[in-house]
């Protein structure tokens, strides 16, 4: 059996064990009397907060009960905020607005994130100035382009028209600096997220070399950010992989074991299903494919040497929000399966068992014909998000079905999100004002269930390695996206604007189209000319450095730290792949 | 245009025709439209194009899909060495004006501006851009949200007959650009009758069979690769079998997983079973004297994934045969069923990483030192880069 099989087991057992405490409740009066207790306690404990209105409000909402039966399924099977196993939340405060001075301070997670690239580097960092104005912390989120995405240069054969589009172009490490320009790289209130996957290692490379440049090598245990390089969501659905998953998973462990040694704050990867659920994938598909993947990972960073409890708390998730019912409460579920198995299964202590999730709303469900619901769309999937209690969030433009978004939309999109948590006040006073509901419990219940079956069927086919090679998950995934078409198409699965009540007006928005000049593509392709032509004499030594540690087996990452000090990104990868090969699609 | 009549005057003149074709009667028959599809190099936003691909071929049509992430050079040389009606291009990452351009102007470069494009990309190809583009040649623009049947009734009234067929004086030759060799299979696969069979012919020829997953297009493309490197001025053909459905249309995929034979010195041509069982087409053995006529070094037939019965390769119709196993073939009674085994020259046992896989090849070693007839056992694991295993296959497909 393989881990995951384990992880089923594990699960299971768990749910038994909840029933088993039920079960006491009702034979064992003391049992009972002692969870009673401890309840009245933690209600006892919770502070009151008086809310503009004048009414008073506890900070924390507790399913309404006396009886020890519900108690224990509460507290066993779903844990207080911040408890075991984090069912309804991984922290205790999660939005909670700091409570009135004078009382103690309590650290704000500020969980807006919005993601930026346009452009060459020096446009995306005016970009990213631009949004932390109306940021309490800084959190910069890089979108790259096409070229940067696959690992070629700009001036890469036929790429010219991609340079700068839907991403910013890097190419070298001094394109990297500018991108950053500015930031305090090294300050704790400061991190960037980067998401690059193919090429990670290299990026990754280049912004550590950038921050060692600016602070010295005493910055590099103080940079906090995130990469996302979770290459087998490439291979399952998005298609951004350049190497052999075989390489490209030994590069990944290579910069894993370089963060987790070296640079503790970071998380070396991002763990997602966004792309799945982009690329046609159910909820529950999505859900269970990433933690199944996350479950890999963990196997397979074990395997290296390396210690759970280390690496562990540095991987994060991303996952989609749509509109779909299962999204009432998938991120609680994933929380539980999260939990349960890296504790049961794997040992891990309680920091390695959070399922840190930052959430994106839906971009598939936007639509180009009255783009404007897009605007609704957006904030019903932030409500669904935050009800799920996920860590950070993105909220998408609703003029993102055509173009890299525009400031105009970008800037109601990050509003929206201040208007559920800031404004409103379901979020803000109250923790869990809206969990709990008798339909969330459903939803909760027929989703592990549905996941669990989903991690039996790859542990049958021999785990999630040897599944993705059968292409399982790809043609799952593909099936669904097939199935949702055809039910827009047939109309039963209704979009507004599109299969019921469409207008007749057939043209088409007026939205600013935010585009790369052929000026500006043009000036990033003569930078990267006179960075080869300066770097000349080493490249061919740092490539052949490069070379020899691939080769000999050493840490490929750590070597990464200096080759991008004289080679591009292109000529990296074009040296990698001639040594490992290169990725064979699938369809 | 001008250019390809040229061309055609010059392999006349040059080279004597060996091989004619009867007449063009058989062209513009109502067959299935052909097309090539494909998603543009940096991109990887297949999903919308899967979904299309299926929808078209479930309504009639042979789809040649080329993958994501393919340039510009690499989507026209499939296209013209499909013989494809049109190009339909999926793009969502940007960059679409000049990557469609870039195409029509590659197309006319090569002398093949008959060949259609259209294409889409949600909401990231606006409507000012589909104007532009339509003003440079592209035929259509689909937007977000057009129903598949729209996409494909446009595509049936547009590309029905093609713009231009095969020339009745053209013979295969070394000399023949890709465009016209294309056209030349066309005839072929459309049922022309070929005449004199008469030229030396020193192209040597390789029949690749076995059952689907076994990894055949993959050995294939590694063994381009090594075809390539090795012989720097050569130039390879692969003829790559997919099955039609039932309604006439089929998805010929094998492109889009080959990286090393999208090259200028390789010549694909994907055919549709269109009904005919065994592996193979109708047309086959008439496509391949096609390609042994047109001065390719190695030609490449690859089957459909075949079943046990199934011996593909009628004798003489290539100098050797490899069949490709994986090792999970089930117990050694199933071995004996299999009928290739008795005729393959090479049997490659792929995927040697798969547990089972020393039984496996031990098992089908016994078996063939039964025969008797010196039939060479490969061990392969084509995924791996420089897999040796995939260096003997080459260096004993050569000899």
């Amino acid at each position: 059996m393989n881990s995951l099989g384990r992880v089923v087991e594990v699960v299971e057992a768990f749910n038994r064990s909840v029933e088993a405490q039920v079960k006491r409740t009702r034979r064992d009066a003391r049992f009972a009397s002692e969870l009673r207790r401890r309840w009245r306690r933690i209600q006892a404990q919770i502070p009151e907060i008086e809310i503009p209105t004048g009414l008073k409000f506890p900070r924390l909402a507790l399913p309404p009960t006396d009886e020890p039966a519900e108690i224990a399924r509460y507290l066993f099977g779903e844990g207080l905020p911040g408890e075991f196993p984090f069912v309804n939340g991984t922290y205790r405060e999660m939005y909670l607005e700091k409570a009135e001075s004078g009382k103690q301070k309590t650290e704000i997670e500020e969980p807006t994130r919005l993601f930026a690239g346009l452009g060459l580097a020096e446009d995306t960092n005016k970009r990213f100035h631009y949004l932390t104005h109306h940021q309490r912390t800084i959190r910069l989120s890089t979108a790259f382009d096409g070229p940067t995405l696959y690992g070629l240069d700009s001036d890469a054969d036929g790429v010219f028209g991609k340079v700068g589009e839907g991403g910013v172009a890097i190419d070298t490490i001094e394109d990297m600096e500018r991108l950053y320009a500015n930031f305090p790289l090294g300050n704790e209130h400061f991190s960037v997220s980067m998401t690059i996957n193919g090429p990670a290692p290299i990026l990754l490379a280049m912004y550590v070399a950038v921050a060692r440049h600016r602070f010295g090598p005493r910055v590099i245990p103080k940079l906090r950010g995130t990469v996302q390089a979770d290459i087998l969501k490439e291979v399952q659905a998005q298609n951004e992989i350049i190497f052999p998953l075989d390489a490209s998973l030994r590069f990944l462990r290579d910069m894993v074991e370089f963060t987790t040694k070296y640079m503790p704050r970071w998380y070396p990867i991002s763990i997602s299903g966004y792309h799945m659920a982009e690329a046609g994938a159910t909820p529950v598909q999505q859900a269970a494919y990433t933690l199944s993947n996350g479950f890999a990972y963990v196997e397979m960073f074990r395997a290296r040497g390396l210690d759970v409890n280390r690496f562990g708390p540095r991987l994060s998730f991303f996952l989609d929000c749509a509109l779909d019912l299962e999204y009432l409460a998938l991120a609680r579920v994933c929380r539980k399966l999260w939990a349960v198995g890296m504790r049961d299964a794997f040992g891990a202590g309680e920091r390695a068992q959070l399922f840190k999730l930052h959430t994106q709303t839906s971009g598939r469900s936007l639509i180009t014909s009255e783009f404007k619901n897009n605007l609704t769309r957006t904030a019903a999937e932030l409500l669904l998000a935050y009800a799920n209690a996920t860590n950070s969030c993105h909220s998408n433009s609703a003029d993102e079905p055509f173009t890299t978004p525009s400031e105009e939309y970008v800037r109601l999109a990050a509003h929206a999100q201040a208007i559920l948590l800031e404004e409103s006040g379901s979020f803000k006073f109250m923790m869990n004002a809206l969990s709990g509901s008798p339909g969330m419990k459903i939803v909760e219940r027929v989703v592990e269930r549905a996941m669990l079956e989903e991690f039996h069927q790859l542990d049958e086919l021999g785990g999630v390695l040897a599944a993705t090679e059968l292409r399982y998950q790809r043609s799952q995934i593909q099936a669904a996206a097939h199935r949702y078409e055809q039910q827009i198409n047939d109309g039963t699965r209704p979009v507004i604007g599109l299969n019921r009540y469409h207008s007749a007006a057939t043209e088409s928005p007026a939205v600013n189209v935010v585009r790369t000049s052929r000026e500006k593509k043009q000036r990033q392709l003569d930078r990267l000319e006179k960075f080869k032509r300066r770097h000349r004499s080493q490249s061919e030594r740092a490539l052949d450095q490069l070379a020899k540690v691939v080769e000999r087996g050493g840490n490929v990452f750590a070597e990464l730290i200096d080759t991008v000090e004289h080679c591009s990104l292109g000529q990296i990868t074009a040296r990698l792949a001639d040594l490992v090969g290169r990725y064979r699609p699938t369809l | 245009m001008k250019a390809e009549s040229n061309r055609r005057i010059e392999s006349r003149a040059t080279h004597p025709p060996s091989l004619r074709f009867d007449a063009t009667s058989h062209a513009t028959r109502s067959r299935p439209i052909r097309l090539l599809t494909a998603v543009p190099i940096c991109d990887g936003h297949d999903s919308a194009i899967s979904t299309i691909n299926l929808e078209f071929v479930r309504r009639g049509l042979e789809v040649v899909y080329l993958g994501y992430h393919r340039s510009v050079r690499d989507v026209v040389r499939a296209a013209i060495q499909e013989d494809a009606r049109a190009i339909g291009l999926s793009s969502y990452n940007g960059g679409h004006v000049e990557f469609f351009s870039e195409v029509l102007r590659e197309l006319k470069r090569r002398g093949a501006g008959d060949i259609g494009v259209f294409g889409g990309g949600g909401g990231t190809i606006t409507a000012d851009d589909a104007k532009l583009l339509k003003r440079r040649g592209v035929d259509e623009i689909f937007f977000a949200g057009t129903p598949l049947d729209a996409m494909v009734n446009f595509v049936k009234r547009k590309y029905a007959t093609a713009k231009k067929t095969f020339h009745a004086a053209t013979s295969p030759s070394a000399r023949l650009a890709d465009g016209a060799l294309a056209k030349c299979l066309t005839a072929a696969e459309n049922g022309d009758r070929l005449s004199t069979l008469n030229s030396e012919l020193s192209t040597r020829t390789l029949g690749v069979t076995g059952p689907g997953g076994a990894g055949k297009t993959t050995l294939i493309d590694e063994l381009a690769l090594r075809f390539l490197s090795t012989h720097p001025a050569g130039r390879l053909a692969v003829l790559s079998h997919d099955p039609s459905l039932v309604g006439d249309g089929a998805l010929l995929g094998d492109r889009a997983t080959m990286i090393y034979a999208q090259d200028d010195r390789v010549f694909m041509r994907s055919l549709a079973t269109r009904g005919h069982a065994g592996g193979v087409s109708r047309a086959t053995a008439r496509c391949l004297d096609v390609l042994r006529h047109a001065g390719f070094d190695l030609v490449i037939v690859e089957t459909v994934g075949v079943g046990q019965e199934a011996l593909p390769f009628r004798r003489d119709l290539v100098d050797k045969t490899v069949l490709v196993m994986s090792p999970d073939y089930g117990s050694r009674l199933q071995l004996q069923k299999i009928a290739m085994l008795d005729a393959a020259d090479l049997v490659v046992v792929n995927k040697s990483d798969l547990p089972g896989a020393k039984t496996a090849a031990a098992e089908i070693r016994q078996r063939l030192e039964h025969n008797q007839r010196g039939q060479r056992l490969i061990v392969t694991m084509a995924k791996r880069h420089r897999d040796p295993g995939v260096d003997n296959l080459f260096r004993e497909v050569m000899s």
